[in-house]
């Protein structure tokens, strides 16, 4: 089982990682890692909020790729380089560009066409979100004990391009395949919706 | 490893066979342009050698590929449901004027059928996180395109969007719910493996419920479960009627063969001892067959109510459709093999009456461009037999005898009433009836109305009355004699790693 989950050790690089250095913060010993973690943690948590209360879209999109960017060296700094690269590459380079392409498109320039009225909608987003975040911090700070304890001792050695790789091509091989199968089906059918012409 | 694989390979072959189908499709279409039906019939031959291959499998119990997909009984009977429905749909289409109006692109529409088709036989089967996640979006993708497809009109454009918004939202949830248990159970992505962390240290219930309720959320979306459903009546309106029967029948049984597996295995106690043989109970302090008893009365309700004041067929079946998730859904509340195994028996029948529903509005819709229930005023005295057909399918998606969904409905009542859920077994009594009125609102429309004065008698060639009666026969046959479906079901209700 141990190998099942090594290629998405990340996950326990940060909780492993998170609490040695609550640790660390709590001896008085602030260390360049856990002041990276709050640093980095505040500029994320700080762009994402910015990021859906601006007004101007590019405003928006341009938060989010600090905040894409911001995440990025999360990862980096709980030793999972494979995750901050492609966070990097795929998120901040690939989406961000699809997202600027669409505003561009969309021509959304003018923000005060956008619909500032108050409706049941955002309530119930908000109620969402609030509850989300009531969920996490429930999760996280209320039932650490009942955590079951990680299955990786190293977190450094997990997060490497090698490691990913020998997952990728040896326990996660079937999903991997499966995933060529995956992405042929989406070509062929972004080829028939892009072909198809309304009346 | 590579030696592991290699064996894996050797019980993957309908998979397999399926995968080089939806290649071949595609590279036929491309080298004979002129020619669009030939990669249907490489795709529909494509399909009948994965079952005639998953025939074969019959009997086998068998994780492959690393624990990521389970060859078991129960899989391979889903695997036979969707792979003859595919059939189904692929000689429909055959016959579909919908489907033939958009000749050039037929080729992409076999492909993809048999992508979906390859998706679903990986949801059956799959027994990691990773893998139902892959195999729901691949048959997600296909259908998504499949379900705004044929008609260069908007309605199927908007199906199509819906569609996608909705499955990009649900999967979203899917996702999430997914994480958070994967961080409770410490980073479990088998569901075994999840299983065996939740028995030895039990978490957090709330952090617990949060999780499966977004994970029912992603597979209720499938299923068209209430309140997930919001997609359903739009999407099967506006998509071509073929895929509209494959989306109601195939995608709603590995959306419960997924459903069914991931709670019969993650979370029930397995170290419980001393159970009678064939019961399950929930995890201490998480009684999610609550929350599925709960939902399949919703599902029923709602559809069965909404479905009386629709007037356009496809929508009518799409609730009725809703509807029968409903009832399918208490067959698993019941935490029984006997439950489940109602379950199954209730998909064959529904495979046949449904199907049939959706391939008599095709052939009247062939003819009259309509689904509207006012173009079947005196249908059955324009084709009788068409007429006939229908009432016997409608006869039989009400649960009436002597058709086979009365046996469907006698099974998963049955196994209700034996694990004593009287209550939820009178809710779907209510619900029986009530639907009995919208399907009659439909028979008298066809047989007590005259038809509009200036419409003569409809004319079918003889195979596609010779298809329909592939669905009849089954329809009333399996109403008197039951016995091998309910043996087989018997026999399928068996899943890898359970005993």
């Amino acid at each position: 089982m141990d190998s099942h989950a090594v290629a998405t050790g990340a996950l326990y690089g940060y909780r492993n990682q998170k609490s040695s250095s609550t640790n660390n913060f709590f001896e008085s010993s602030v260390t360049l890692e856990t002041f990276l973690f709050y640093t980095l943690g505040a500029v994320s948590v700080g762009s994402a909020l910015m990021m859906v209360t601006r007004r101007s879209p590019v405003m928006s999109a341009l938060y989010l790729i600090l905040n894409f960017f911001a995440l990025g060296g999360l990862y980096l700094s709980l030793h999972a380089q494979f995750i901050a690269f492609i966070q990097i590459l795929v998120y901040a380079g690939a989406i961000m560009v699809l997202f600027v392409f669409v505003i561009m498109l969309l021509n959304l320039g003018d923000e005060k066409k956008l619909n500032e009225r108050f409706s049941w909608k955002k309530i119930v987003g908000a109620g969402l979100s609030f509850g989300v975040l009531m969920e996490l911090i429930f999760v996280f700070a209320f039932s650490k004990a009942n955590l079951p304890p990680s299955h990786f001792e190293k977190a450094t050695d997990i997060g490497t391009v090698e490691n990913i790789g020998m997952q990728l091509f040896t326990t996660f091989l079937f999903p991997f395949e499966v995933t060529s199968v995956l992405l042929l089906a989406a070509i062929v059918g972004a080829v028939v919706l892009a072909k198809k012409k309304l009346n | 490893m590579v030696d592991q694989a290699l064996l894996s390979l050797a019980k993957f072959l309908p998979e397999i066979t399926l995968a080089i189908t939806f290649c071949l499709a595609l590279l036929v279409g491309v080298i004979f342009r002129s020619r669009p039906r030939l990669s249907m019939w490489v795709a529909l031959l494509g399909v009948v050698v994965s079952i005639a291959l998953t025939i074969r499998e019959m009997g086998i119990t068998e994780s492959v590929f690393s624990g990521m997909i389970a060859v078991d009984p129960f899989a391979t009977f889903f695997k036979l449901i969707v792979g003859s429905s595919a059939i189904f749909i692929f000689l429909f289409s055959l016959y579909s004027a919908e489907v033939l109006s958009t000749m050039k692109r037929l080729v992409e529409y076999s492909s993809l059928l048999v992508a979906m088709t390859l998706g679903m036989y990986l949801m059956v089967g799959a027994t990691n996180l990773l893998m139902m996640v892959l195999s729901i979006e691949l048959t997600g993708l296909s259908s998504y395109v499949l379900a705004g497809y044929t008609k260069e009109a908007s309605d199927s454009s908007e199906a199509s969007l819906k569609y996608i918004i909705y499955g990009a939202l649900s999967t979203g949830l899917m996702l999430y719910g997914i994480s958070i248990l994967f961080g409770l159970t410490g980073g479990a992505m088998d569901i075994y493996a999840i299983n065996r962390a939740l028995v030895t240290s039990p978490v957090n219930p709330i952090a617990l419920l949060v999780a499966s309720l977004l994970i029912i959320a992603g597979l209720g979306y499938k299923i068209s479960a209430v309140p997930f459903h919001f997609w359903t009546p739009d999407v099967y309106e506006g998509a071509p009627i073929t895929i509209t029967a494959f989306l109601s029948v195939a995608s709603k049984a590995a959306g419960f063969a997924m459903l069914i597996r991931f709670f019969k295995i993650a979370f029930i106690d397995s170290s419980a001892v001393g159970l009678p043989a064939g019961i399950w109970i929930t995890l201490q302090g998480f009684e999610w067959n609550k929350i599925i008893a709960i939902l399949s009365v919703l599902t029923m309700t709602l559809g069965n109510l909404v479905a009386v004041w629709q007037n356009n067929l496809k929508r009518l079946l799409a609730y009725s459709s809703i509807a029968h998730a409903g009832y399918m859904l208490m067959g698993l509340a019941i935490l029984s093999d006997k439950g489940i195994a109602a379950v199954l028996i209730y998909f064959v029948v529904y495979m046949f009456m449904n199907l049939g529903a959706f391939y008599v509005v095709m052939l009247v819709s062939n003819k009259t461009g309509s689904e509207d229930i006012d173009s079947y005023k005196g249908l059955g005295f324009r084709s009788p037999f068409i007429g006939v057909s229908m009432v016997i399918f409608f006869i039989s998606l009400a649960g009436l005898p002597p058709t086979a969904g009365f046996i469907g409905k006698l099974f998963i009542f049955a196994s209700l009433l034996d694990a004593k859920w009287i209550w939820l077994a009178v809710v779907g009594a209510i619900n029986s009836v009530i639907s009995l009125y919208y399907y009659v609102r439909v028979v008298r429309n066809m047989f007590l109305r005259d038809p509009d004065e200036n419409s003569g008698p409809l004319k079918f060639s003889v195979p596609e009355i010779v298809l329909l009666l592939l669905l009849v026969v089954p329809t009333l046959l399996f109403g008197l004699y039951y016995s091998p479906i309910v043996d087989f079901a018997n026999a399928s209700a068996r899943m890898l790693g359970v005993h």
